[in-house]
């Protein structure tokens, strides 16, 4: 079947399809992450990031119409740079879409060749060699060719298939790609997704195993502050009850049942009443300060299948707390991996702590709930990983504030020297962030760890299961030994004879024994360094050394 | 001409020596350690040694804390003079830090009242530590000078404002929760190679002007700091006072006598009676300059200028 047209409806299936073939050979997009170090997760946070789109959006037969959530959900959900720029694709594709009842083969053009330019006008450095040059080559080399005429079926043919050769042909543009012998991951992951949505207009339906869904993104709940309720508290607000009852055939219950009756029954016991029945299920909402009066009255008829019961009054403290106190001249959220950095970055100041888990990147989204918990009148962020810089970006974008700085640490060295800067007793907010914005620019930092497979970077070969050292994000030293890896590297760092300070992130498996034998050699090579361990409990890098030049 | 003596609680931080050199008499308070309880305040390392001390407090920083001489040790410690027949001023810490000033001002009012022929003025010396021990030298060399009690008293409250400290504090947790340092807004723990560069406000809390990394930009913001705020270095004695930072602190005495050529610069070791409450990071010198600004605004700027 040829399809001159699709509809809100085919495009949900052909992007679940697309999410299927991409979650299916995610493994293998991470492992082509060009750097040989297990924090390979490109697959990983494209899947999140479409996911997050597709789960939010109703089915809906026009595309627009379905479009407009999945864009939002995937700005939102965002997660690494390649999650960044997957959103930003789509955002374009909605652009162009959002008033199309259907796409032709003139609206899918259009949209792939928006989707590429919005990408490129979201990327502060466009990189040529990577998913930005795929997605603009794709479309680039075969708009000439469709017309009214095309079939969808093969203008996604043509673009998989152009796509595919400007893939192979990343190497050559990006050496750090032709140098790790690995193509694009990132583009490579875009063209996955196209290629299942064009094998769903094929007929053929990816079926992916429970396992791999499973790794979908840890909801975390916004606890609420429950101290705000306590022994002196005003109980004004009453319950938000919630619940659906299932109506009992049993003679243990009533069994004349009067929607009608009910409803006038528990008006009395509170207000913003909701009754909707289907069939035998009753679905009802009330704020009400005695939930158990209603309780009582729905049990005369049935039993509950699902029950909410929410303080009401802990809600309202909460926006009351929000807007009574002053606001902090400056706030600052940094997202880390680590008990012990997450700890150290509290400690020096930091008001909201975005988590990161072991590969998996922070999302926008993630920024932006930390940003809408945090009152104050100014925002830094502090990314602390070059892959998470760009969703706190965005994270700034969504929410439009114009008080909110990234501050672009790529580590948590980085990080932790732009907080050991800052100044929280100065009224001067500018001066404060511009000291922060200092202390990260004058920050070297290493990461030691092991690769996990084998690489070639310059004069530099390693092998995997090696130690490989990398001085800011660019591989330094290698060799067998940890420490010499890492001595190796310190003295690659210019101005390393004057330094006289820095700091040590102990990793997570890493013995107290191995650091202090790396702070005796440290101290052996360069008496006048003098190093500060901490506990950081981070996970893939042993040590993540900062040094302040 | 009446000749009188000069008093000051025990954080003025001055030594035996030091004390008997310039005659100054010390009303020494308390300090609790960990193992030993409440104990006379001292100021030797012949119990334990400095690097001992320090070592220890920074494992347990919460078992030691100090507490000022009560009204009733301040009137023990005024009553023979005022017996026979001696005025007394008396220094004290910082109002804004401790209750000191209070209490020995309730205890003259007690011992001027039983020897009314007896006269004792109490000073708030708005500073504490090195600031306040310069301050008692100064006092002690005014009285040396020939100066009446009168005229001793009205200097030092027309010129405490200009005693000066211009240093880092390499580890700001323990000014913050002692409360040393001005509305600690954050907890501060040892920066790694980040110098906290420290003055005191107009209430004499240490507070932290600005950061510069590493020591060797430290030494040179400093430097420029004092320049721009000291008045007439060729006649003064610069005194640096340091936890356990003996070797910065020498380098930092040949950095000033070179630049300022002061009549000269002493290094003094700070006693636990302060070293509790500023903890083992302290290394700065002690000057007499302008008089500070009333919000510090002044001092942030020079800092500020210095530490692009």
């Amino acid at each position: 079947m040829a399809n001159r047209r699709i509809n809100g409806r085919h495009l949900e299936k052909m992007l679940k399809n697309g999410l299927r073939n991409l979650v299916l050979h995610k493994e293998e997009v991470n492992r082509l992450n060009v750097f040989p170090v297990a924090d390979g997760d490109t697959g990983t946070n494209m899947a999140l990031t479409l996911r997050h789109g597709l789960s939010s959006a109703p089915s809906r037969n026009e595309v627009g119409a379905y479009l407009k959530p999945v864009s939002e959900g995937m700005l939102m959900g965002a997660r690494g740079n390649s999650g960044v720029i997957l959103s930003q694709l789509f955002k374009g594709m909605f652009t162009e879409l959002s008033r199309c009842g259907w796409i032709g083969p003139g609206e899918l053009r259009n949209a792939l060749i928006r989707a590429y330019k919005t990408a490129y006008a979201a990327v502060v450095y466009p990189v040529e060699g990577t998913i930005l040059t795929v997605a603009r080559e794709g479309i680039e080399h075969i708009r000439a060719q469709i017309d009214r005429n095309t079939t969808i079926e093969a203008i996604l043919s043509m673009y998989t298939a152009e796509m595919r050769k400007s893939l192979a042909f990343t190497p050559e543009l990006l050496p750090a790609l032709k140098e790790a012998g690995v193509i694009d991951s990132g583009a490579y992951g875009y063209i996955l997704i196209f290629e299942g949505m064009l094998d769903q207009l094929y007929g053929k339906e990816h079926v992916v195993k429970k396992e791999n869904e499973a790794d979908a993104a840890p909801e975390t709940a916004a606890a609420s502050d429950t101290s705000l309720f306590n022994e002196n508290s005003a109980f004004e607000e009453g319950y938000c009850t919630e619940f659906i009852l299932q109506l009992m055939r049993s003679s243990e219950y009533d069994q004349h049942f009067d929607l009608k009756k009910f409803t006038s029954d528990l008006s009395l016991y509170g207000n913003s009443l909701v009754v909707a029945a289907d069939g035998s299920r009753v679905k009802v909402h009330i704020h009400t300060k005695k939930p158990g009066r209603v309780i009582a009255a729905a049990q005369e008829y049935g039993e509950f299948v699902t029950f909410k019961l929410e303080n009401m009054q802990l809600q309202h403290n909460e926006v009351l707390k929000t807007a009574d106190e002053n606001k902090k001249p400056l706030g600052i959220i940094a997202a880390v991996n680590g008990d012990g950095i997450a700890k150290t970055f509290s400690e020096l100041g930091c008001d909201k702590i975005v988590v990161c888990g072991e590969t998996m990147n922070a999302s926008a989204e993630d920024f932006v709930k930390a940003l809408s918990g945090i009152n104050a009148k100014r925002v830094v962020i502090l990314p602390n990983d070059k892959n998470v810089i760009m969703a706190a970006e965005q994270a700034a974008r969504i929410t439009g504030a114009e008080n909110v700085t990234v501050l672009p640490s790529r580590s948590p060295a980085e990080g932790y020297y732009a907080l050991a800067m800052d100044l929280p007793d100065s009224d001067d907010v500018e001066r404060r962030v511009k000291l922060m914005n200092e202390g990260l620019q004058s920050t070297a930092t290493l990461t030691e760890s092991v690769a996990v497979r084998d690489f070639e970077h310059g004069d530099l070969k390693c092998r995997a299961g090696e130690e490989i050292v990398m001085l800011n994000g660019a591989p330094a030293a290698s060799s067998t030994d940890w420490c010499d890896c890492i001595i190796t590297a310190l003295s690659q760092i210019p101005g390393i004879e004057d330094a006289d300070s820095c700091v040590i992130f102990r990793g997570k498996d890493v013995s107290e024994e191995k650091e202090a034998i790396l702070i005796q050699r440290i101290s052996e090579v360069y008496p006048c360094l003098e190093a500060t361990p901490i506990d950081g409990g981070q996970s893939v890098y042993h040590f993540i050394v900062g040094v302040s030049v | 001409m009446k000749n009188f003596i000069i008093m000051a609680d025990g954080t003025c931080d001055l030594d035996k020596k030091v004390a008997a050199e310039y005659d100054v008499k010390i009303v020494p308070g308390h300090l609790v350690f960990p193992d030993k309880g409440d104990i006379p305040a001292f100021f030797d390392w012949e119990k334990v040694s400095r690097d001992q001390f320090y070592a220890d407090l920074k494992k347990d920083p919460e078992g030691y804390s100090t507490s000022p001489a009560n009204v009733e040790e301040f009137a023990l410690a005024f009553e023979p003079y005022a017996a026979a027949g001696d005025d007394v001023l008396v220094m004290t810490i910082s109002s804004g830090i401790s209750g000191a000033f209070n209490f020995a001002g309730r205890a003259a009012e007690q011992v001027m009242k039983k020897y009314p022929q007896s006269k004792i003025e109490v000073v708030d010396s708005l500073r504490f530590g090195p600031g306040f021990g310069l301050m008692a030298i100064y006092a002690s060399e005014l009285r040396a000078s020939g100066k009446t009690m009168e005229e001793v008293k009205a200097w030092l409250e027309e010129n405490k404002n200009r005693f000066h400290q211009a240093g880092w504090l390499d580890d700001l947790s323990f000014v913050a929760k002692k409360g040393r340092l001005t509305h600690a807004k954050a907890f501060f723990g040892t920066l790694a190679g980040v110098k906290p560069i420290g003055e005191f406000d107009y209430n004499g809390l240490t507070t932290v002007l600005g950061k510069v990394k590493g020591a060797k930009k430290a030494y040179s913001v400093l430097l420029s700091y004092i320049e721009e705020t000291i008045e007439d270095p060729g006649s003064q004695m610069i005194v640096i006072a340091q936890t356990n930072r003996l070797p910065q602190a020498e380098e930092y005495k040949k950095l000033l006598e070179e630049k300022f050529h002061p009549k000269k610069v002493v290094i003094r070791d700070v006693y636990p009676s302060c070293g509790i409450n500023v903890g083992p990071g302290l290394m700065a010198a002690y000057y007499v300059g302008k008089p500070i600004s009333q919000d510090l605004s002044v001092e942030r700027a020079i800092i500020e200028k210095h530490a692009e």
